[in-house]
């Protein structure tokens, strides 16, 4: 395998849905490139195509897709042009895993945990035998903070932020190159997401790995991003380093949404909101999708805007920052 | 009674509700003391936050000053009246004048009632029979909550609205029949930050012009400010601390509020290289909370012989601020921990 230094690149990726009332483009044209060991959030509002974008990377596909497409390399290698059976046995699991949207709660709840966690690595000869499993989870076990004397328990014997460890576990336990995470703390408490935000931190820096978080919490998702995705409607409207979009993010949806994200520290009261609803994805507008809420509005925003990329690194989809104006 | 005491709305006196576990259905176990011992008073009109983690018992404290629970000791005061749980007219009567916002939406709608259905529900409950009455009651609720035009939505069903308009139907169905205490569980959280703080601004407006209390229960510290000056802090079954919200964010007096406080993540990318300090363990059963303080187990405060031991009291740190914690036993002490 020839060395890379990009883990994930995703190009043009697309991904509809057939439904009775149309077709849904849940992910419209995305395109990003995350670095070795960098980790990378993707924000968004609930309907924006974030999960879908996760679920296309893995190819974890409903039956009513319209249109799958896109190049997407792992590694250098375009793992979109494997068939089914060479993707299940070379990409998913092995060198890409996924902790989806409320994994604590699909824990298999018969069987003991150490058994669940062991199941990727037979499932793909990963290990020798059994009792070779069972080692590598007292191991993982150990990364993610799950107690040994919890191995031979059952779902329901243990809490919430325990459950979501292990789901952890069970997606880290094959060496991945980079792992999926879908809201991985919004049904935990706060000091339950502190806690596995301060595992995943660490893991971070002790193995070699990327994290692609999906989430709508923006002040949650900077304790691991080094690089920001921002989805609206589909869309990839902004891709920059955390720096700049915590700091100070340019698309003007950006923009409002950190305006909105409630801080302690703040001097005054009051939040920003933006007025309107998303728009529905069966019929997105023809030209910018955010133009209808956006307060900077000009004539160009009719059209589509293409990606522009104003800085090294920085890319932004807005008329906005086209070429020789900013 | 005082023009002070006028002011009160409720008042909650060492309220415990207690719910009872049976073995085999009938051999007793013991209680789960989900509420144990809670003393507040909220004024008319006052908007005031109860925070705390799941399992702390903060919705069996909302329903049982919702009349839902019935608590086993201690007594509930409202608006200069004792409430008699067993006295079924006067539930009716004071249940009337309380409301209750749900935490999601779609769940608290049923979906198979028209949203002019859904809110002449309570009104018919509660014996308001004439029909162009409880429509032009509906119409000045909807009005106030901008949805409008209302004779739109009042055909429609939950599905067709969406998440932020579902809330807005919930907030409208709890104010209806004009009551004087709201409680909202979580009203916010499961809306998309975008539209999260239209919704807080419109009920701020509703309750500054109807003069309504509320009681927000919420997990999420980082919005407390935004819509409440004072705060509750629930930790195992009782308050551990009550302050204005400043001073609390500010300076937080019990080690448990000072937890939740560090485990708040701010926006900010250099969150990256940084740890949380999480007290270690979960929170207490409530079937067997730890004698002495409750949060002892996990406190890098404990004091040995004292906090497992004894319960705290409340202690005064501040002006309106008290904090169960024996830190603060003397006032002489309390200026070396208060960081």
């Amino acid at each position: 395998m020839p060395e890379n230094d990009k883990v994930l690149s995703v190009e043009d990726m697309h991904l509809y849905y057939q439904t009775s009332r149309g077709i849904v483009q849940a992910v419209d044209g995305v395109s990003f490139a995350l670095d070795r060991k960098k980790s990378m959030v993707v924000v968004g509002e609930s309907g924006c195509g974030k999960t879908s974008l996760g679920n296309a990377i893995l190819r974890l596909l409903p039956e009513n897709v319209h249109r799958y497409e896109g190049r997407c390399l792992l590694n250098g290698n375009d793992i979109m042009q494997y068939d089914n059976e060479k993707f299940r046995k070379n990409v998913r699991w092995v060198r890409a895993a996924m902790v989806p949207q409320a994994a604590m709660n699909a824990l298999n709840p018969v069987i003991s945990v150490a058994d669940q966690v062991a199941e990727p690595l037979l499932v793909h000869d990963l290990a020798e035998d059994k009792e070779e499993a069972l080692e590598k989870v007292k191991t993982t076990f150990d990364k993610v903070g799950v107690p040994r004397d919890f191995l031979q328990r059952y779902p329901f014997e243990l809490s919430g932020g325990m459950k979501q460890r292990v789901a952890l576990a069970m997606s880290l336990i094959t060496d991945p190159d980079f792992i999926i995470l879908d809201e991985p703390t919004s049904a935990l408490d706060m000091l339950t997401q502190a806690n596995i935000m301060n595992v995943l931190t660490r893991l971070k820096d002790e193995i070699d790995i990327s994290f692609i978080l999906i989430t709508h919490d923006v002040s949650t998702s900077s304790e691991i991003a080094d690089m920001a995705a921002i989805m609206y409607a589909g869309h990839i409207v902004e891709f920059t380093d955390a720096y700049t979009f915590f700091g100070e993010p340019w698309h003007p949806y950006s923009r409002r949404l950190m305006e909105s994200v409630p801080t302690l520290e703040a001097e005054d009261d009051t939040l920003g909101f933006i007025p309107g609803q998303p728009p529905s994805l069966l019929h997105p507008p023809q030209g910018c999708r955010f133009a209808e809420r956006c307060d900077e509005e000009f004539e160009l925003c009719s059209e589509e805007p293409p990606m522009f990329e104003p800085e090294e690194g920085h890319r932004v989809k807005c008329w906005l920052y086209r070429e020789g104006d900013k | 009674m005082t023009a002070e005491d006028n002011r009160i709305l409720v008042e909650a006196r060492d309220l415990r509700t207690h719910f009872e576990i049976k073995k085999w259905g009938f051999l007793h176990q013991g209680y789960v003391k989900a509420v144990d011992g809670v003393n507040f008073t909220v004024d008319k009109g006052e908007s005031i936050s109860l925070v705390g983690e799941s399992g702390c018992g903060k919705s069996s404290l909302a329903k049982t000053i919702l009349g839902i629970h019935e608590p086993r000791e201690g007594e509930l005061i409202f608006d200069g009246q004792k409430i008699d749980y067993g006295n079924k007219e006067q539930m009716k009567r004071y249940q009337k004048m309380t409301g209750f916002v749900q935490q999601d939406p779609y769940g608290a709608l049923p979906p198979f009632m028209s949203i002019r259905k859904i809110m002449e529900e309570p009104m018919i409950v509660n014996g308001i029979s004439d029909r162009s009455q409880r429509l032009d009651r509906i119409k000045d609720v909807m009005h106030e909550l901008k949805l409008t035009p209302v004779d739109d939505y009042l055909r429609k069903f939950p599905h067709m609205l969406s998440g932020g308009e579902q809330q807005r139907v919930v907030l409208a169905r709890a104010l209806v029949l004009n009551p004087k205490l709201i409680f909202a569980d979580e009203p916010v959280s499961m809306l998309d930050a975008s539209v999260r703080v239209e919704i807080l601004e419109l009920i701020e407006k509703i309750q500054a012009e109807r003069d309504v209390a509320i009681i927000y229960i919420t997990h999420d510290l980082s919005t407390v400010r935004y819509f409440s000056r004072r705060i509750l802090v629930m930790y195992g079954g009782k308050l551990v601390e009550k302050s204005p919200v400043k001073d609390l964010l500010r300076e937080p007096a019990h080690p448990y509020t000072r937890a939740l406080l560090e485990a708040i993540s701010e926006p900010d990318a250099s969150n990256i290289d940084t740890y949380k300090d999480v007290p270690p363990g979960e929170p207490p059963s409530l079937l067997n909370p730890p004698a002495g303080c409750r949060f002892h187990p996990r406190c890098k405060h404990k004091i040995d012989g004292l906090c497992d031991e004894d319960v705290p009291p409340e202690f005064d740190v501040g002006e309106e601020r008290k904090t169960a914690c024996w830190l603060y036993k003397d006032e002489e002490d309390a200026e070396d921990v208060a960081v």
